[in-house]
């Protein structure tokens, strides 16, 4: 099939999982993957490099975006709950999955790292949309569960490019541009934005878009990857971004509309049905060894900072979604997993979305106006505490 | 006085702007006090990207406020005394709570018509018949 007709049957489908999306308001990254599923399957698609290149492209987007979505000062007044909650989160299902894949599964070493690094993630937006729509992102557990997410992901981003890097030369100048981009942007982002921003041609996405494929240039060429110091830049650039919402909202409406459906496209067509229908026990078994280190990990540490509502805690930071669809991608394309074991990766993450989203909103949802009668609560009790204390 | 306390959902389509017109005579003629409840409907689940919670909150928080600011004004109009409730949730669900919440002695609503959802998994109307305590209209 040439690349055209590819090109075709893609853009019908990635109009229709955005049509699908509105009416049954399901997210449209999970239709894209889906529907990718269906079309690489019926259609036996072969990726083109140009889908394998702009889905590259699209997840270090996403990435960036991940990191300006991190409320800062938020993370700042909550960090030691969400260091906590946030490092155990990542780590237990790390070594959990890593463990379970290596020694279970016998996967190679390199293998059960990415099954490891995807399944250990938890989706900041999975977990928003919870938050948002039932009023709890204005208090106080759900700050924490939200600052905790981003530690998470944070562990997830240094995981895949630090465990993966075989350092050369070239590494020297990744570093070093990584950085000055991470120090130097937000500064002269207010310049740059004020000067040449609020046009139609968009010069500060293509500042934000250079940067990118520099640091992904220079990722490939130190045999290591960007995800991290885009991850930092996203990071560094929220303050700004926070300040200036009309901005990121116009990288976010050119990153759906275009790039973004092709990451997730991609991820779907690579699923193999028939891998996948051929390995459920071991699909069932990658979720147990995801779930398990997270619900053991994270709970205690829920119990001691988000009581008493512990189990929606747990099984919000259980949830994942682009991050894991990211890592999974990252190791196909660098041929560490092979299309089966990224089936099973895509399908778990995808399962780990829905499934502990579902039971933390239909059992354990705690009620907004309780939270925050409760954060009023500690408001008034936490200065008289400190001042007996002193 | 029947029907003093009235609750109308409210939500923008073409049935509920007739609910809510029965609703508001219906009230002027009982001098009754009038509720109107406009549930916020679910926000996309599983998203990938914050962004795409965002931008369905955004548009659902302008058009609530156009909503409720219509109501209002279409109340003013009638002369009846009307509050607004705005709440997310399950629509079926939170019409049948807030009636009991309420004490509502009438709860009033359109029928949207929806082909196959009404068929294969009943319309909110239906479950608020169902489930309400108190009468209910439904208005086509």
């Amino acid at each position: 099939m040439s690349g055209l007709a590819t090109a075709a049957i893609l853009g019908a489908a990635i109009l229709a999982a955005s049509t699908i999306s509105v009416e049954i308001g399901i997210s449209v990254a999970l239709i894209e993957l889906a529907l990718g599923v269906v079309v690489g399957n019926a259609f036996d698609l072969a990726t083109p490099d140009w889908l394998a290149f702009f889905g590259s492209f699209a997840g270090i987007v996403l990435t960036l975006l991940a990191g300006a979505e991190v409320d800062v000062p938020q993370f700042r007044r909550e960090w030691r709950a969400s260091l906590a909650i946030g490092i155990v989160s990542f780590g237990a299902p790390f070594l959990g999955v890593l463990g379970f894949a290596y020694w279970a599964l016998g996967w190679s070493g390199e293998a059960s790292q990415i099954a490891g690094i995807a399944l250990s993630t938890t989706s900041l937006a999975v977990v928003y949309a919870v938050l948002v729509e039932t009023g709890l992102n204005q208090t106080l557990i759900g700050k924490r569960i939200m600052s905790a997410t981003f530690v998470t992901d944070f562990g997830t981003a240094a995981a895949l490019s630090i465990l993966f890097v075989k350092p050369n030369l070239w590494i020297v100048p990744f570093i070093a541009v990584s950085a000055l981009l991470v120090l130097g942007l937000p500064k002269l982002a207010p310049w740059f934005f004020g000067r040449y921003g609020n046009r139609v041609i968009e010069p500060e996405i293509k500042l934000v878009f250079a940067s990118l494929f520099l640091l992904m240039w220079l990722g490939e060429k130190s045999h290591s990857h960007a995800v991290l110091p885009a991850f930092v830049l996203g990071l560094a650039l929220s303050s700004h971004y926070a300040r200036h919402r009309q901005e990121q909202e116009r990288l976010r409406v050119v990153a759906f509309a275009f790039l973004t459906p092709l990451f997730f496209f991609k991820g779907g067509m690579s699923v193999s049905l028939g891998a996948l229908l051929a390995n459920l026990g071991v699909l069932g078994l990658l979720f147990a060894a995801k779930m398990a280190p997270k619900l053991v990990g994270v709970y205690p540490l829920a119990r001691r900072y988000c009581a008493p509502n512990a189990v929606f805690t747990t099984l919000l930071m259980s949830t994942g979604l682009t991050f894991g669809t990211i890592s999974s991608l990252y190791g196909l394309n660098a041929g560490i997993i092979d299309q089966t074991q990224f089936s099973l990766l895509v399908s778990v993450v995808v399962l780990s979305a829905i499934v502990p989203t579902v039971i933390a909103q239909r059992f354990f949802q705690p009620s907004a106006a309780d939270e925050a009668s409760r954060d009023a609560g500690l408001r008034i009790a936490l200065p008289a505490i400190e001042s007996e204390g002193r | 006085m029947p029907f003093d306390n009235i609750l109308v959902a409210i939500d923008g389509s073409e049935g509920s702007d007739r609910a809510f017109a029965q609703a508001l005579e219906l009230a002027a003629i009982t001098s009754g006090r009038l509720t109107a409840l406009a549930v916020e409907g679910p926000l996309p689940a599983y998203a990938a990207t914050v962004g795409e919670v965002e931008e369905v909150r955004r548009e659902k928080e302008a058009f609530f406020q156009t909503l409720v600011s219509r109501a209002r004004q279409e109340a003013e109009r009638a002369g009846v005394a009307l509050d607004v409730e705005l709440r997310p949730g399950h629509a079926a669900e939170l019409i049948v709570r807030v009636a009991g919440e309420r004490h509502a002695d009438l709860i009033v609503l359109g029928h949207r018509g929806h082909f196959l959802r009404d068929h294969l998994l009943g319309s909110t109307a239906d479950r608020v018949v169902e489930h309400a305590g108190c009468p209910v209209m439904v208005v086509r």
